[in-house]
């Protein structure tokens, strides 16, 4: 189970979409549309976005939802508060150790896995 | 033939079809052989099997009426065939839809000079996917290469908003087409279009107003000839199909005259053969259908409700459809809501117009592949935008592994205008900012220049972006989930989520799959509606996963990862994989099930009696506001009674609507049964409350601590807003709170073994059960927790589900 909090924020559609929180409506669906694009042709960078968390996966699916949550201003709102968080918080090495610390933990994957 | 991309929409309606082609700049409409911009949806077959389309069919309705079928819309995604009697063929409904597109095919290569191969055609938002998938395979059958589905009043409002300069703000999209009603709120900034919501009644539209007519009628003659007529008699069918386009005329010459004349000769009613022949008034079309509009008025509150709106928040409201040109429709809708009408529009090509546009930004060039002139050099597989608001947006690109001279840099240019030089990076892939001239088709060069400094060329050499209103990604207008054995439903997508989506949840198999067993059977059955409850919501499809096709055992207990998908049209695709890594994708195409009247009759019976008992507690506790929604589930029961009439007399879409309605009636009976529950929900609220305080403050986290705080905060807001399902739902999560402190007392997992070993008798495989007691009850000797948990989780998979709540959940073999 993810806890609803890390959740927003390892997924907050400021970080998926890689733009700041005072960006325009039309630059954020630029940088979506860009992303789809990328995505479609599996360019190398467009795979992970960086969070306060560390690297996460970036899917077409999370970057339309993304754009759909900044879409409605006062779901934006919210989104907003935490994209305030620089991100990146944790350095490279201890990212690494940070992926890595739940199967040290003896946790597997997700029983309820979303992809 | 054009040598720019044309786009083609199409309007697939209940009544009448249309069809628009986009040519980047302005929309054309498709004109019919007697240059008319409509179609009507309707089929005649012959003695010699030649099949009619549009007016040609209709005409012959009063001299061969048993052989020209109309409104087969509304059957689509049931296995009811229809019967043409002079040929003895009988189509289904998707077969005569197909007959419909192949006309407007023909008309588009009349006029454009070729055969479109690919085009967009629109879907009512309240399209089940059974709906949505045979409306796919009529365009199959009809020769279209690739179709996408746009759902109509998305389409109405792109449309719209194209047409119109002002075109920012809220709008509310009213779509009362000839057999269902769409209502949807949009919004426009910036270019783009947002779908805020919508709802509607698939049951709901132009032949209903029809069908008052008839009734009318049938209850005048009544009069006048002293004998009871009726639509539910079977022996007035052949009678009452050649009165109903006829009174669908008067129903149309009666929104601009005050009276008309309904005159057929020879009818036969029965044995009786008589001459129909009266007068009828507006005043009394707009009597009857006043409750229709009202109706379609209480969605639109429904709406605006929804989304926390009042109508005078909306600047415009599009209207969309025939019965839209009725002054009853436009007078009570400026009663009840005020909101100005969008004018200029023609109400009945709008919805194919948008399905143009819409083709545009899903670059879906109506033009076939082979007359397309063929490129040499060097392949890329582009990503860009067909159609934007963005002025800059960007184009991405990754080049073909082929052998020849390979790009260093590529740029895009027109014939003012040249991008900056953009290097290819060494997996072969580039993204290149582009602009664009605004509300142009903007034709761009694409070009390549390698490392000697000389230029490459690229396929495509060329590209085009038009810019203009764009349709953000339309949402799910109903969630999709699995249903469980236990009957509640997992859901995957959310109403509302933007589409295409995808989803993959992991689940356990509730039996064991044997390999080879033809009689052996796991079912995913996958469901369509907001329900917690399975069985209430609508089953829409199944994957099965039959013994025959396994290569392995299914074991009970091993996971069963599935995907749903659904594609921006609404069509879904699945996908299971089983612990053994076999991949399962076919969905059983499910038809919307037949339905007999006695059936209907038997479920209206079960829903009197919970009325009635209903009502009897409403008037022992003197809840008045209890009686007032009481009061509404009864004005439907006495629609659905007159639909179960017309199914009787043979009317199949009048039994799919009366089944439909039964389904919600069902729903909203339980929610009030519930409600009549709150007072012992609140009860056992208050248990749940004080045991999880009681076991998080034993053994829970400090996390777990807050956690139940907000829980127990949402739950005090359900109980004071009177929402019994939110209140279940918090109940739940109070629950499972409580049950994960419960399991950190070192002592839980003995008391959870020692109780499911007392139920080994239930349990499914014996031997395996006692082999798991007798490990389990060795390492609780030695104090091993871990395995007392792990045979305590096998002995739970090997108790059985119980069989009601499986079947309720549709048969479904996850959990």
């Amino acid at each position: 189970m993810e806890f609803p909090l890390v959740k927003a924020i390892s997924q907050n559609p400021f970080y998926v979409l890689g733009v700041g929180a005072e960006s325009s409506r039309q630059d954020i669906e630029r940088e979506g549309q860009k992303l789809l694009s990328m995505l479609a042709l599996d360019i190398a960078e467009s795979r992970t976005y960086a969070t306060p968390l560390g690297d996460q996966p970036r899917t077409p699916e999370l970057v339309r939802s993304s754009m759909a949550e900044l879409r409605n201003p006062s779901r934006r709102l919210l989104h907003e508060i935490l994209a305030t968080l620089p991100s990146s918080l944790i350095s490279p090495e201890q990212d690494e150790r940070w992926r890595k610390a739940p199967s040290a933990f003896g946790y597997g994957p997700d029983r309820d896995r979303e992809t | 033939m054009s040598d720019r991309p044309l786009f083609l929409g199409i309007d697939l309606g209940t009544t009448n079809s249309a069809a628009s082609m986009f040519d980047g700049t302005q929309i054309h409409p498709v004109r019919t052989p007697q240059g008319t911009t409509l179609t009507p949806s309707i089929v005649r077959i012959d003695r010699s099997g030649t099949v009619t389309v549009g007016a040609k069919a209709r005409r012959m309705l009063d001299s061969d009426s048993d052989n020209v079928r109309g409104e087969f819309k509304r059957l689509m995604g049931t296995g009811q065939s229809i019967a043409f009697p002079a040929s003895g063929n009988s189509l289904r409904p998707q077969e005569l839809s197909a007959e419909i597109l192949k006309s407007l095919r023909a008309d588009v290569r009349e006029q454009f000079g070729f055969d479109p191969a690919r085009a967009v055609i629109s879907a009512p938002a309240l399209f089940e996917l059974p709906q949505s998938l045979a409306t796919s395979e009529a365009a199959r059958l009809a020769g279209f290469e690739r179709v996408e589905l746009i759902q109509e009043p998305i389409a109405s409002a792109l449309a719209a908003g194209w047409t119109t300069n002002d075109a920012a703000g809220s709008w509310m999209v009213y779509d009362l087409g000839g057999g269902t009603f769409d209502c949807s709120l949009l919004e426009t900034r910036d270019g783009l279009l947002r779908v805020v919501g919508h709802d509607g009644d698939n049951f709901l539209g132009g032949r209903d107003f029809d069908w008052v007519l008839v009734d009318f009628v049938l209850q005048q003659l009544s009069t006048s000839h002293s004998r009871i007529f009726r639509r539910s008699d079977q022996k007035l069918a052949a009678a009452i199909r050649k009165l109903k386009p006829a009174v669908e005329d008067c129903r149309i010459e009666l929104t601009r005259a005050r009276h008309t004349n309904l005159t057929i000769p020879n009818v036969a009613f029965g044995e009786d053969v008589l001459d129909v022949d009266m007068v009828l008034a507006q005043e009394d079309l707009e009597r009857l259908c006043v409750p229709l509009v009202d109706r379609s008025i209480a969605v639109c509150m429904r709406l605006l409700k929804e989304h926390g709106l009042n109508p005078s928040q909306i600047s415009r409201m599009v209207l969309v459809g025939g019965p839209t040109v009725m002054p009853i429709v436009r007078r009570r809708l400026s009663d009840a809501l005020g909101i100005s009408f969008a004018e200029g529009l023609d109400p009945m090509t709008l919805v194919a117009q948008g399905a143009a546009l819409y083709a545009a930004s899903a670059n879906l060039d109506a033009r076939p592949a082979d007359t397309k002139p063929k490129e040499a050099g060097r392949r890329v597989w582009l990503q860009y935008p067909a159609m934007t608001s963005d002025l800059t947006p960007y184009i991405a690109g990754r080049l073909s592994d082929d052998p020849g001279p390979r790009p260093v840099s590529v740029c895009v240019q027109n014939e003012s205008w040249k991008s900056a030089e953009v290097p290819v990076s060494a997996d072969g892939t580039f993204v290149i900012p582009v602009e664009v001239r605004p509300h142009q088709t903007n034709e761009l060069s694409l070009i390549g220049t390698g490392s000697n400094g000389k230029s490459v060329t690229l396929v495509p050499s060329k590209l085009t972006i038009v810019h203009g209103m764009t349709l953000s990604d339309p949402p799910l207008s109903r969630a999709i989930g699995v249903a469980l054995a236990s009957d509640r439903t997992q859901v995957y997508l959310e109403r509302g989520c933007p589409l295409p989506a995808r989803r993959t949840f992991r689940h356990e198999a509730v039996e064991t799959v044997i390999k080879g067993d033809p009689q052996s059977v796991l079912r995913i059955p996958i469901v369509q509606g907001e329900y917690v409850r399975a069985h209430q919501c609508r089953l829409v499809g199944s994957l099965e996963i039959r013994g025959t096709q396994l290569t392995a055992n299914i074991p009970a207990g091993s996971f069963i990862e599935v995907t749903l998908e659904v594609d921006r049209g609404g069509r879904l695709s699945a996908q299971a994989l089983t612990s053994a890594g076999q991949v399962f994708e076919e969905i059983t195409r499910l038809l919307v099930p037949d339905i007999q009247p006695d059936a209907l009759e038997g479920a209206l019976r079960d829903a009197r009696s919970r009325l009635a008992s209903l009502y009897a507690k409403a008037f022992v506790k003197k809840t008045a506001e209890n009686t007032a929604e009481l009061g509404g589930v009864e004005l439907s029961l006495a629609e659905v009674e007159r639909d179960t009439a017309a199914a009787r007399g043979g009317d199949a879409d009048a039994a799919q609507k009366a089944k439909r309605r039964l389904l919600d009636i069902d729903a909203e009976l339980d929610r009030l049964e519930q409600n009549a529950t709150l007072p012992e929900l609140e009860v056992q609220a208050r248990i749940e409350v004080s045991q999880a305080l009681s076991l998080v403050s034993m053994y829970g986290s400090p996390s777990d601590r807050v956690l139940l705080n907000e829980a127990v905060a949402a739950l005090q807001q359900a109980r004071e807003a009177r929402q019994v399902m939110e209140l279940q739902l918090r109940i739940a999560q109070i629950r499972d709170l409580a049950s994960a402190a419960y399991f950190k007392n070192p002592e839980a997992w003995n008391h959870q073994f020692n109780y499911a070993a007392s139920r080994i008798d239930a349990c499914r495989d014996l031997p395996t059960a006692r082999k798991l007691v007798a490990m389990g009850r060795e390492a609780m000797t030695r104090g091993d927790r871990e395995t007392v948990a792990y045979c305590t989780e096998e002995l739970w998979k090997l108790l059985p589900i119980d069989a009601q709540r499986k079947q309720m959940g549709h048969n479904s073999g996850l959990r």
